[in-house]
């Protein structure tokens, strides 16, 4: 048994459902000979379905992929503090702003890909930020995400 | 001559346009040479700047990009043995051996001018059948439309997956995904649950950013807390000019190698690994020393450097001409074309045939300056193997931001290129494959809008598919490549080269 084939295949049959139901409620247009606009969500749901009931099956009857199980233990840290500082950062820009915002995310991703020199750290996490939001916004008029607390430090 | 042949010539040459293309190549080769940085990469770094630059200069420094970025890939394969794309796991294996052996200038210089041999013989497919395939595709009504964008989304989903169902499951989040937003033929709101912000639908450029650059950054940051990252590389390269035998010696495999390369790069979703892998295992039958093969020969290296250069051009012949991207590559600059309402398709040749032309002449120029930086810079450049992780992938995360930001203007498309990272990192966890998925979320729209003018057009008779021979030849295409990529698998002999992401 393949654990990843049928873990995928069931999260995919349940969002096959889900989709499935949410196309049911889809309001009908009822033109003479005309798709509806659930037409092709329907044809999605379909094939959605019967091709990961497939790769359920797969999965529980081939030994096949067994090779990778041994390090997902270990590899889901790194994406797990990855994307939680990076929510945490989206969810700072639009009260704190572009730079505001940038220089403890940028900080703490140095900090995570080796840099243990807190004075580059901290230099170079002020800088950066500081470089775009002039190379982007004041040289090239790319709008960067602006703050309510820091209007002028974009 | 076609006038827009020359007006298009006039424009890629313009000295604003040949500075792009040079800043493309550049910045092309050191990201496709950095391990951990893809070409997908380096696009994903200037996509903010092509939404403000003039369309001629945003897609001369993407096709810089695309062209350097094949070509850098080769020099971490050959100097360190780590492929800087997944294009050049294939020069690896020559590659290294000779540069080990005490050759790197002489390694670097046949995979230079492979290369550009690769990619000017691309750009003259491009040039030859690209407008006369144009020409064909304005004949296609709304049947043979679908027939096209479902066979392009089958092949992809064929070739770019281990497992044709991974690949077609992919295919169809993809689908799922581009329902969201108002319907293309009606307008109707779907899926939206209310939110304004959703009505206007997921921008494939945003999901773009999050599928790609996410769980790169997260993997370079796994292999870094497990010490994998070390690029330091001493060696002294020496001269990398080429020499007249070696490039006698180059001829068989840059013939296989462009051919191949060309021929599979107008394939959607086969993309420049597969297409390296195959030529050098033709390059290895039709040469009379199959042995010297893997221990560092010249044409081991020519066949594949110059496939995976050839694949550019061959990718581009889709792209163009029915605007079916072939690779995330091409995906993007389709992208940075629609934001400047230019839509590739037949009807870019007829209503912008100049503009098609500037394409088609960038491109030329793109692998003449590659060919020029890479042979009188590798020197310099290589030194930037040692560049340091910890500054440029905290940039290139603020760099997401930007990119998905600037697009609309809208922290919710960052939220949305944030959730399409998790959606990589979990489908990366899972092996499925995620170049299906970015290539429905381009052609979905496309897919639904045509199937339903189709139908509505023949009340609803589907013998309409049948009527016309395009139709039936891309759908018969269609069906042979599905059952063929399930037979294989069944009897276990998949493409043992492809990757789960080929992303170029």
């Amino acid at each position: 048994m393949s654990r990843k084939n049928v873990v995928a295949g069931l999260v995919l049959i349940a969002l096959g459902v889900g989709y499935g139901y949410l196309t049911a409620g889809l309001p009908k247009r009822s033109l003479p000979n005309t798709p509806d606009p659930s037409f092709f969500p329907w044809i999605i749901t379909g094939c959605l379905i019967v091709l990961s009931v497939v790769l359920l099956v797969q999965g529980l009857q081939g030994p096949r992929s067994a090779r990778n199980e041994a390090d997902t233990a270990g590899g889901l840290r790194a994406p797990t503090v990855f994307l939680t500082l990076f929510v945490a950062y989206v969810a700072l820009l639009p009260l704190a702003g572009f730079v505001i915002a940038s220089v403890p995310f940028f900080a703490a991703l140095m900090w995570l890909y080796g840099e243990r020199r807190w004075g580059w750290i901290s230099a170079l996490s002020v800088a950066l930020p500081v470089i775009l939001v002039l190379i982007f916004r004041d040289g090239l008029q790319i709008p960067l995400p602006t703050g309510a607390l820091s209007g002028f430090l974009g | 001559m076609n006038p827009d042949i020359f007006a298009g010539f006039l424009a890629a040459t313009l000295p604003t346009s040949l500075v792009a293309t040079v800043l493309g190549v550049l910045l092309g080769l050191i990201v496709g040479m950095i391990p951990g940085m893809t070409i997908s990469t380096g696009i994903i770094v200037v996509l903010p700047l092509t939404f403000v630059l003039d369309p001629t200069l945003s897609i001369a420094l993407l096709l810089g990009i695309y062209v350097g970025g094949m070509t850098g890939g080769s020099f971490s394969a050959t100097l360190l043995n780590i492929p800087g794309t997944p294009s050049a796991s294939a020069t690896a294996l020559d590659g290294y051996p000779m540069a080990r052996r005490g050759e790197p200038g002489r390694a670097l210089s046949v995979a230079i001018v492979a290369s550009f041999v690769g990619g000017f013989f691309s750009f003259l497919c491009l040039y030859f059948i690209a407008p006369s395939l144009a020409d064909v595709a304005l004949k296609f009504r709304a049947p043979d439309l679908f027939s096209v964008v479902f066979f392009g989304l089958t092949v992809i989903c064929t070739f770019a997956a281990r497992s044709p169902v991974k690949g077609l499951l992919s295919a169809l989040i993809g689908l799922m995904i581009v329902t969201i937003g108002q319907d293309p033929v009606m307008g109707t709101a779907r899926f939206t649950f209310g939110n304004a912000e959703m009505l206007a639908g997921i921008h494939f450029l945003t999901a773009l950013i999050g599928l790609f650059a996410v769980p790169q950054l997260v993997d370079n940051m796994i292999a870094i807390a497990r010490g994998q990252m070390e690029t330091r590389t001493n060696t002294r390269i020496g001269s990398v000019l080429p020499k007249l035998a070696d490039l006698k010696a180059m001829r068989l495999p840059l013939t296989i190698g462009s051919l191949t390369g060309a021929f599979l790069g107008i394939l959607p979703g086969v993309g420049g690994p597969i297409a390296a892998f195959i030529s050098y295992d033709y390059a290895k039958r039709f040469s009379r020393q199959q042995d010297r093969f893997g221990k560092g020969c010249i044409e081991g290296i020519a066949a594949p450097e110059s496939a995976n250069n050839a694949v550019t051009g061959g990718a581009l012949i889709p792209m163009m001409t029915l605007g079916i991207p072939g690779d995330p590559v091409t995906a993007i600059l389709i992208g940075a074309l629609l934001v400047h309402g230019l839509a590739p398709g037949p009807l870019l040749f007829m209503e912008r045939g100049d503009f098609a032309y500037t394409v088609i002449f960038s491109f030329m120029w793109a692998n003449f300056f590659n060919l020029a930086i890479a042979l009188a810079g590798v020197r310099l450049l290589v030194k930037l193997l040692a560049a340091p992780k910890a500054l440029l992938m905290p940039t290139i995360a603020l760099l997401c931001v930007i990119g998905s930001y600037a697009l609309r203007n809208s922290f919710f498309d960052v939220w949305v290129m944030l959730g399409f990272g998790l959606l990589g990192i979990a489908m990366r966890h899972l092996e499925m494959p995620v170049v299906p998925m970015l290539l429905a979320l381009v052609l979905g729209r496309q897919l639904e809008e045509h199937l339903r003018v189709a139908l509505t057009e023949s009340s609803g008779n589907l013998l309409v598919f049948v009527h016309s021979p395009f139709s039936i030849l891309f759908l018969s295409l269609s069906v042979i490549s599905i059952v063929w990529s399930f037979a294989s698998e069944h009897r276990g002999g998949r493409l043992r080269s492809a990757p789960s992401a080929p992303s170029s």
